[in-house]
């Protein structure tokens, strides 16, 4: 496959995002898995307590770039990356950071739901358990089902099996999951593509209450969806960041003509 | 209007489908080939099942026998109620045998009040339940250690020929139809005398070494699975330990049993104990254990891992909360099936000193012992016609206890079934 990358290529902004609300800023970020390059200096800023999200076709990095955020493609062992993402300051990639520290405070939420074969209750416990959590765990669970609008479905069956769910309330049990550990961002890998219409529009309502607790990082194949829940937009093709900025202006008014073309649907 | 459009178009579906004579000759055809493939198919089931039954009835009869017999004793056999008490049953039975030689009861109480005299009683009478005894059913008899075995014959022979036996029993004898497996033979050691020997040190034996192998191999399988499965990096190192890995369960079992002997039991000094045998039969099941944990441990969804560590979690948190608790159906199973291969295994415990007639327990892994197929194979070796029967009762014992431990398989497997 060839790739077109655009020499020297600067991101399009349009209002770029003061640096001081920012929770999180990529800078420079590259990342190659082995010989192959799938981030090209990426610089973007995730502002605090707003839905971004990450369109483009697929293969872009959009994923990748997402993964990034909580350091799970550590886990790839021929991953290396140049540039940095910093968390309210810090940089994740510097040597004195714990990746796993990071993944506890950026959750993340994936494509298909994937609760472990345990209890509700254990599925939204197992995150603070991992830390020997001592407190309220009956709270924290409820509070955690609560603020993913399931508690009102299972609080009567906590001691039921996490699979006993529909596959919409599967994925809002694995947001529970992530709140429990108490995280200040949330990342969304395609989190409705495994789901049907009724329960995607849960999930969407639910990313609209969750943003006043969480900054929310959404990856998304659906630009209606883009639309609908994210307050900025950051489009990005062959792991090149295109276009970023306020999702209305970029659904409307596109600077870059590319953008214009993936949203139209001419390609991608 | 409306009906008549559907049926033309009706009559159009049934003309496409509908056969015409070529095509249905030639379907005919295609299904006479389809079930002639399918007896094909069908028929080495049938005639595997028609073996192993063949083999379990053989081994059945074989532990059965018609015995023409020349009691020491009183010569007299007593009827099942007249002799049953529960555990008291042993002390009932040879009173009533010793009442009917003529001693009297003071002289019999005297006997069981002396342990020494009780113990050499006890070593060369055994009290053991007929099936008939002189054409009288479920009779007790205490067969000495110097009874005269004049005949044997098969169950089948015995039963055409049982009025013939019957009026040819001499003054003296008795014409018994001897179970060789009864609750009995799991209560005589190793003997002699055909009658008087049974399996309880195998038995013990086999729980030992079986024992310790569980102890060594599980830790060990499921360590090295879960480094070649969550740690190893993906280099030749790791692919060279694989393809080994691999070969070493194709290994025939007799090498071990040198290696065993050379390493074990010579250059450790261990000896011909229960903890040699152990350990070389833990690195006999060691690859095939290995191989069935890791398998256990892939199926495991990535799904999940990638969870575990979303939420925080280390990657020994993600092996011992995640991986492990969802492998262990598999692994246990694995486990089962190799340790059923290790309780059958003959040749390295031949090798590296299993003894062949071991008249006490073990006590201890330093302690020597025999196993069940090493008790069968050296029964089977004896002279004396009537081991064959010993031996055949200790075959079934052994499809027993691997009977046992496949079902434990089988029921593990259902009640930790996983579905995601």
């Amino acid at each position: 496959m060839i790739q077109v990358v655009p020499e020297n290529h600067q991101t399009t902004r349009t209002d770029p995002v003061a640096v001081e609300e920012a929770i999180i800023a990529v800078g420079d970020f590259s990342l190659w898995y082995g010989d192959f390059q799938a981030l090209y200096d990426i610089s973007v800023t995730f502002p605090k307590n707003q839905v971004t999200a990450l369109i483009g076709a697929s293969g872009c990095g959009k994923s990748t770039l997402l993964r990034c955020i909580n350091r799970m493609n550590d886990l790839i062992p021929s991953v290396r990356v140049d540039g940095s993402i910093s968390y309210e300051g810090v940089d994740l990639y510097s040597l004195a950071v714990d990746p796993v520290e990071v993944r506890r405070r950026v959750g993340m939420v994936f494509q298909k739901p994937n609760p472990f074969p345990k209890t509700i209750y254990e599925n939204v416990a197992f995150g603070p358990r991992l830390n020997g959590f001592r407190g309220n765990l009956d709270g924290l669970v409820e509070k955690s089902l609560r603020g993913a609008a399931l508690w009102d479905e299972v609080w009567d069956k906590l001691r039921q099996s996490g699979l006993g769910l529909s596959g919409g309330q599967q994925q809002r049990l694995c947001i529970a999951r992530a709140m429990a550990t108490e995280p200040d961002v949330i990342l969304m890998d395609e989190p409705t593509s495994a789901l049907d219409p009724i329960a995607t529009d849960r999930i969407e309502e639910l990313i609209h209450e969750i943003k006043k607790e969480y900054t929310v990082i959404i990856v998304t194949h659906n630009m209606q969806q883009a639309g609908r829940v994210s307050d900025r937009t950051a489009f990005m093709h062959l792991g090149v960041l295109i276009e970023e900025g306020p999702t209305d202006q970029i659904f409307t008014k596109p600077k870059h003509e590319m953008t214009e073309r993936y949203i139209s649907g001419h390609f991608g | 209007m409306n009906t008549s459009a559907r049926q033309s178009s009706g009559s159009a579906v049934e003309t496409r489908l509908l056969l015409g004579d070529r095509e249905h000759t030639k379907l005919v055809a295609r299904k006479r080939r389809g079930a002639a493939f399918r007896m094909v198919t069908f028929i080495p089931v049938v005639l595997a099942v028609i073996l192993i039954l063949a083999l379990l009835a053989d081994v059945t009869l074989n532990s059965i026998s018609w015995q023409v017999v020349e009691p020491r004793g009183s010569g007299q056999t007593f009827a099942w109620v007249e002799g049953f008490r529960g555990f008291g049953t042993w002390g009932r039975v040879v009173r009533l045998e010793l009442a009917a030689q003529g001693l009297s009861a003071q002289e019999v109480e005297a006997l069981f009040a002396d342990s020494d005299e009780l113990r050499k009683f006890r070593a060369r009478n055994r009290v053991e339940l007929m099936w008939s005894a002189n054409g009288q059913p479920w009779r007790w008899v205490v067969a000495n250690s110097r009874d005269r075995r004049e005949e044997d014959y098969g169950l089948f022979t015995g039963l055409r020929n049982r009025s013939a036996l019957l009026e040819g029993l001499e003054e003296g004898q008795n014409l018994y139809l001897n179970p060789w497996l009864d609750l009995s033979f799991f209560r005589k050691n190793a003997s002699r005398t055909p009658i008087m020997a049974g399996l309880v040190s195998a038995l013990f034996g086999t729980l030992w070494v079986i024992g310790l192998v569980i102890l060594i191999s599980l830790p060990v399988a499921v360590g090295t699975a879960i480094y070649l499965e969550e740690y190893a990096p993906d280099n030749t190192y790791t692919r060279f330990l694989e393809v080994n890995l691999r070969n070493l369960a194709g290994v025939p079992s007799i090498v071990y049993g040198i290696l065993g002997l050379s390493v074990f039991v010579r250059l450790a000094r261990i000896g011909p104990t229960v903890l040699a045998a152990a350990l070389t039969l833990s690195l006999l099941i060691l690859p095939v254990v290995v191989i069935a944990a890791r398998e256990a441990i892939r199926a495991v969804p990535d799904s999940l891992r990638q969870a575990s560590y979303g939420l925080g979690a280390t990657r020994w948190q993600t092996v011992s909360r995640v991986v492990l608790p969802n492998a262990v159906n598999g692994i246990v199973t694995g486990m089962i099936l190799a340790v059923a291969r290790a309780i059958g295994e003959t040749a390295p415990l031949l090798l590296i000193g299993a003894a062949a007639f071991v008249p006490r327990l073990p006590d201890g892994p330093l302690s020597t012992y025999t196993v069940i197929p090493i008790q069968i194979f050296s029964w089977i070796s004896e002279n004396d016609p009537e081991f064959q029967h010993v031996a055949s009762a200790g075959i079934i014992t052994l499809l027993g206890v691997l009977f046992l431990l496949y079902a434990f398989a089988f029921v593990v497997r259902r009640r930790f079934e996983r579905h995601w």
